[in-house]
């Protein structure tokens, strides 16, 4: 799958162009607006990495105009700035995403996938997740470890939704944050960490083998094999 | 929020305008009027003076020819009777012409001699030699009883006879109530138009600058786009219109420059962070359980923080400069606040304090979502960072009349002296605190942003109270913006 990265700082677009290369990904990059209009106009690529600074110019008024002349891929914009641009949400509504920097990369990739099969595909809409010896059922809210009965609240249910959809995948924790507070924030504390050992607590046995691993610095992941 | 008050038609400046333009105008036409009435009476009496000298002397002429006799006195009277009737005034006769003129002659030792008129002719003799009349000097002389005064002139005859011929000022008074009444139904019509076109020309220039006052009121942090309605013409209020336009274009210029600087700095500075964040996390992410993890792990935490730190300075920064950029939309308070209580209960419960969280129904406050999450959070934040275990941590959300209050209360040992004055102020922590000391002025700077207020103040008893005052939503703010809170899933 073809990628257009346009950054125009080289040490992250390195750092990019390695990462995305790693994960099965083509790129081409773009180090300034010009560049980029004409690699988009050109290209046939499933989707955009756009800076939003860039020297020669605003990087909304370039996708703006791609669009405009019937460029459709979807973006994910890359921001410095938390307080994001009404502009940058009005182009969210329409498909596309932002991450604000500096970002995880396993958030960068999520948000990509997301990005892709969005505009690929509906969803799954399964009622029943299994990862291992976990299932969960979406409709009764219901979980269960190797056939016995999880006792969970809504909340760690909806946690370990999340981890399920996302298994053998690292989830940082502004993902869980938002996907299952809806809130796009950066806490100061260790909120998250204490859900994440509550519903561990809960779902790990000493018999049977550890689902829910830490990876320090990063984030959670949920075995799957 | 609008500034527009209906205030009552007597404060309003079109009022007052009117009411001092029309008492300057009447006393103006009052003092032209006392100028020409002064005139004309003037000019009135310089008549009647004249037609009297002249009569006076014609008379003195007739008495002084008619030889003294019998017909002495029926000659003398008809020429004085004759002489009454052409009054002066001549364009309209009196009426009565014997009731408003007399002659009377005395003799040289001041005796009636002759007497031709309808008053009391002993009053007016006696009111004649209470007087010294000079000929040529006619003088106003009382008589009682009579409807005004008269004008009296004299002649001294050969033999020491006097005649004196007098005018009644009736005439003259009702020229000059005639004026008078005429003057004050026109000067009132002239008023009350003069104050009507001066309260209206006023009203509607007014009105122009009410709308001005409106639009430039709702003219806040979050909207520096709009301008004032510029009115055609060049007078002072479209001048008024044009200075506040152009003042708004600096403003705003400003706004943007700072909003420029700010994001090229967070640019600056993250874009290398998020290169170096990445490699450590690809590195983290290659180095499995050795030695290296933890440090590498550790750098990536204070990356992060360091990230934090730079967005509140920024953000605190522009909210100083009341430019921080708002994207507003319908926010439930309630719900919000459950759903930070649900967040930060589990690591509340783990510190040992204990949190409860009071609140019934939903209250909407138009808002920035984003914003008013990070200001909550920085107050969970600080409650968990710096309660001793085994306190408790109270919310309480009240909504009262057009506003609501987020009340946080704990029993914890409250703000530190040193702090508690400025508790607001930048980089204002405790000597104890490990805290930035951004997060109350974040919370402070979101609040103002949002046209609210906060307080923060150590309890009598024991622990602090922050209240956070927020206007609700008007009902019909809600039915115009789409209630669109709907976080997308990954």
């Amino acid at each position: 799958m073809k990628l257009l990265v346009i950054e125009d700082d080289l040490a992250n677009s390195k750092f990019l162009e390695r990462a995305l290369s790693e994960n099965g990904y083509t790129i081409d990059l773009a180090h300034n607006a010009a560049t980029a209009e004409r690699l988009a106009m050109d290209g046939d690529y499933a989707a955009v990495i756009l800076d939003l600074g860039l020297p020669d110019e605003d990087g909304l008024t370039l996708i703006t105009r791609l669009k405009a002349r019937g460029f459709s891929a979807p973006v994910l914009i890359l921001s410095a700035r938390r307080a994001v641009d009404d502009r940058v949400r009005g182009l969210e509504q329409g498909g596309d995403d932002y991450l604000v920097k500096p970002y995880a990369l396993p958030e960068l990739l999520a948000r990509l996938r997301n990005l892709l099969r969005r505009n690929a595909s509906p969803s799954d809409q399964s009622t029943v997740l299994r990862v291992l010896d976990l299932e969960l059922n979406l409709l009764r809210r219901e979980a269960s470890r190797a056939g016995e009965t999880l006792q969970l609240t809504t909340q760690e249910f909806a946690l370990l939704e999340f981890l399920c959809r996302n298994s053998g995948r690292v989830v940082t924790r502004s993902m869980i944050l938002q996907q299952v507070w809806g809130m796009r924030i950066q806490p100061d504390t260790n909120v998250v960490d204490v859900h994440i050992y509550r519903l561990r607590s809960k779902v790990e046995r000493p018999d049977l083998p550890t689902m829910i691993r830490t990876i320090r610095g990063v984030g959670y992941v949920l075995r799957d094999k | 929020m609008s500034y527009a008050i209906n205030r009552p038609r007597v404060k309003t400046a079109a009022w007052r305008i009117s009411l001092w333009g029309t008492a300057a105008f009447a006393a103006g036409t009052i003092i032209l009027f006392l100028f020409l009435h002064q005139f004309v009476a003037h000019e009135i009496q310089r008549r009647a003076d004249s037609w009297l000298t002249g009569e006076v002397g014609t008379l003195g002429d007739v008495a002084e020819k008619t030889p003294q006799g019998v017909l002495y006195d029926r000659i003398v009277s008809e020429v004085a009777e004759l002489a009454t009737k052409e009054v002066p005034h001549g364009h309209e006769p009196a009426k009565d012409p014997n009731r408003s003129v007399f002659f009377l002659q005395t003799n040289s030792s001041g005796h009636l001699k002759l007497w031709v008129g309808e008053q009391n002719k002993n009053a007016v003799l006696q009111a004649v030699h209470a007087k010294n009349i000079l000929p040529g000097h006619p003088v106003d002389i009382h008589i009682p009883d009579a409807f005004s005064d008269f004008r009296v002139a004299s002649t001294r005859m050969n033999n020491g006879d006097v005649i004196y011929l007098g005018l009644s000022g009736r005439e003259e008074n009702r020229t000059l109530d005639t004026l008078r009444l005429y003057f004050f139904i026109i000067c009132l019509g002239i008023v009350l138009l003069g104050f009507l076109i001066i309260f209206f020309t006023t009203k509607r220039m007014l009105g122009h600058v009410q709308r001005i006052t409106d639009t430039a009121a709702t003219i806040g942090h979050d909207d520096l786009r709009s301008r004032v309605p510029e009115v055609e013409g060049n007078d002072e209020v479209a001048q008024l219109a044009f200075t506040l336009n152009r003042m708004l274009d600096r403003v705003e210029n400003t706004v943007r420059q700072l909003h420029t600087i700010t994001d090229s700095l967070a640019h600056d500075l993250r874009s290398p962070i998020t290169a170096v964040r990445g490699r450590l996390e690809a590195a983290l992410l290659r180095t499995d359980e050795d030695g290296w993890a933890e440090p590498v792990a550790s750098a990536i935490d204070e990356l992060d923080r360091l990230c934090e730190f730079l967005t509140k300075s920024l953000d605190v920064a522009e909210a100083g400069a009341d430019a921080l950029r708002l994207q507003k939309e319908p926010v439930n308070l309630d719900e919000l606040l459950q759903t930070m209580a649900h967040l930060y209960e589990p690591s509340m419960a783990e510190r040992g304090l204990s949190l409860t969280l009071r609140s019934s129904s939903p209250v909407i406050v138009d808002a920035d979502p984003s914003l008013i999450h990070r200001m909550m959070m920085n107050l969970f934040d600080n409650e968990l960072k710096h309660l001793p275990p085994g306190c408790s941590v109270h919310i309480r959300l009240q909504s009262e009349d057009g506003h609501c209050n987020i009340f946080l209360e704990d029993n914890g040992p409250g703000f530190p002296d040193e702090v508690a004055a400025h508790i607001f102020e930048k980089y204002a922590k405790g000597s104890q605190s490990a805290g930035s000391g951004l997060g109350l002025a974040f919370v402070e700077a979101v609040v103002r942003a949002h046209n609210g207020s906060i307080e923060a103040s150590n309890l009598p008893s024991r622990g602090i109270q922050i209240r956070i005052r927020l206007q609700r939503s008007s009902p019909a703010s809600l039915a115009s913006s789409p209630a669109t809170s709907s976080h997308t899933g990954v």
